[in-house]
């Protein structure tokens, strides 16, 4: 059975939905690196990565919720392409690893607040959100179709 | 004259190559996004501080000084990757509304500089003793909100508009995409 998704019956719901993607991303990705930055001495270091960490977390949770509630949105608008684009495979497995690295490892070192430590993690980090940032916009370039002999 | 100079740009050995690319194109796309997401965060962060909305913990000047060379180079990674996108595909973005509007937004954060850094950013320092940011301070925040968010918005919405491609590369002649 089929149903109509709301979203599909007006052509400006994804691009909407693309900017508060953006705007979400912008907040939660924004502030871990802010964080991530600040473990590898760059930007706020009148501050410690602990204090960032701590002043910013409901920013990145807040971030963090829109990026995935649109994301969710975004996908329920084709979900089939999305299901046959690796790229959105990718994402998604970098994305998963990216929020569990950030609430475990990354969490662990700047609660300890170590002099010097975290840049591995920091950069770990970093590349980890870039990944993410690359296999979104890597999906809209591959253009998988519903090809009936794969299924 | 603009339209020939976005013509000639985009015709370039160069920018016809990567335009072409399969892939090179969709990296430099994705660190323009990179560079939203590592940077954008902080103007974001920088104008919620002068609103009094988040990390009220920290003084003004904590933000606003500390931050301002990382922006730069944000900007500047943003910013090239931005142009190379934009002469890979001059002639469309020419006659892309939400292009213009996006170009016409980053020149009103030239005037937003002009009105209100030596006002505001300049004596961030000067807010961090006062109990409560100044009017002046809020009214420069918004405004940076609404214009960084408007034009991240804008930028999405380029990609949504179908130019009338190649009709002038027939025109002038010469110029085969």
């Amino acid at each position: 059975m089929f149903i109509e998704n709301p979203l599909n019956s007006s052509e400006l719901s994804f691009p909407i939905l693309e900017c508060f993607h953006i705007i979400g991303f912008a907040f939660s990705v924004g502030t871990i690196a802010l964080v991530d930055f600040r473990l590898l001495g760059v930007g706020m270091r009148r501050e410690t990565p602990l204090q960032l960490a701590k002043d910013t977390a409901y920013w990145t949770l807040g971030g963090l919720v829109l990026m995935v509630m649109s994301g969710l949105l975004l996908f329920s608008s084709d979900p089939d392409m999305y299901y046959l684009n690796w790229a959105f495979d990718l994402k998604m497995f970098f994305l998963v690893l990216a929020i569990i690295f950030n609430y475990t490892i990354h969490r662990k070192t700047v609660m300890s607040n170590a002099p010097g430590g975290g840049k591995l993690v920091a950069c770990i980090s970093l590349c980890l959100w870039a990944a993410v940032l690359f296999g979104g916009i890597f999906i809209g370039f591959l253009n998988p179709t519903l090809d009936i002999n794969q299924i | 004259m603009l339209l020939k100079l976005a013509l000639w740009i985009q015709a370039t050995d160069f920018f016809t190559y990567l335009r072409g690319s399969g892939y090179v194109y969709p990296v430099i796309l994705s660190l323009h996004m990179v560079g939203i997401a590592f940077f954008g965060g902080m103007i974001l962060l920088t104008d919620m501080r002068l609103l009094g909305l988040a990390m009220r913990n920290r003084p003004v000047s904590d933000l606003v000084d500390q931050l301002r060379v990382p922006k730069r180079y944000g900007f500047l990674l943003t910013a090239t990757c931005g142009v190379l996108l934009l002469c890979c595909k001059a002639e469309e973005y020419y006659y892309n509304a939400f292009f213009r509007a996006k170009i016409t937004l980053l020149l009103l954060v030239v005037v937003h500089a002009l009105l209100f850094r030596s006002r505001v950013y300049n004596r961030a320092a000067e807010f961090d003793t006062d109990r409560r940011v100044p009017a002046i301070a809020k009214t420069a925040a918004l405004f940076s909100l609404l214009l960084w968010a408007g034009i991240a918005c804008m930028g999405r919405g380029i990609g949504y508009i179908e130019p009338p491609f190649g009709i002038h590369a027939q025109l002038l002649g010469g110029f085969h995409l």
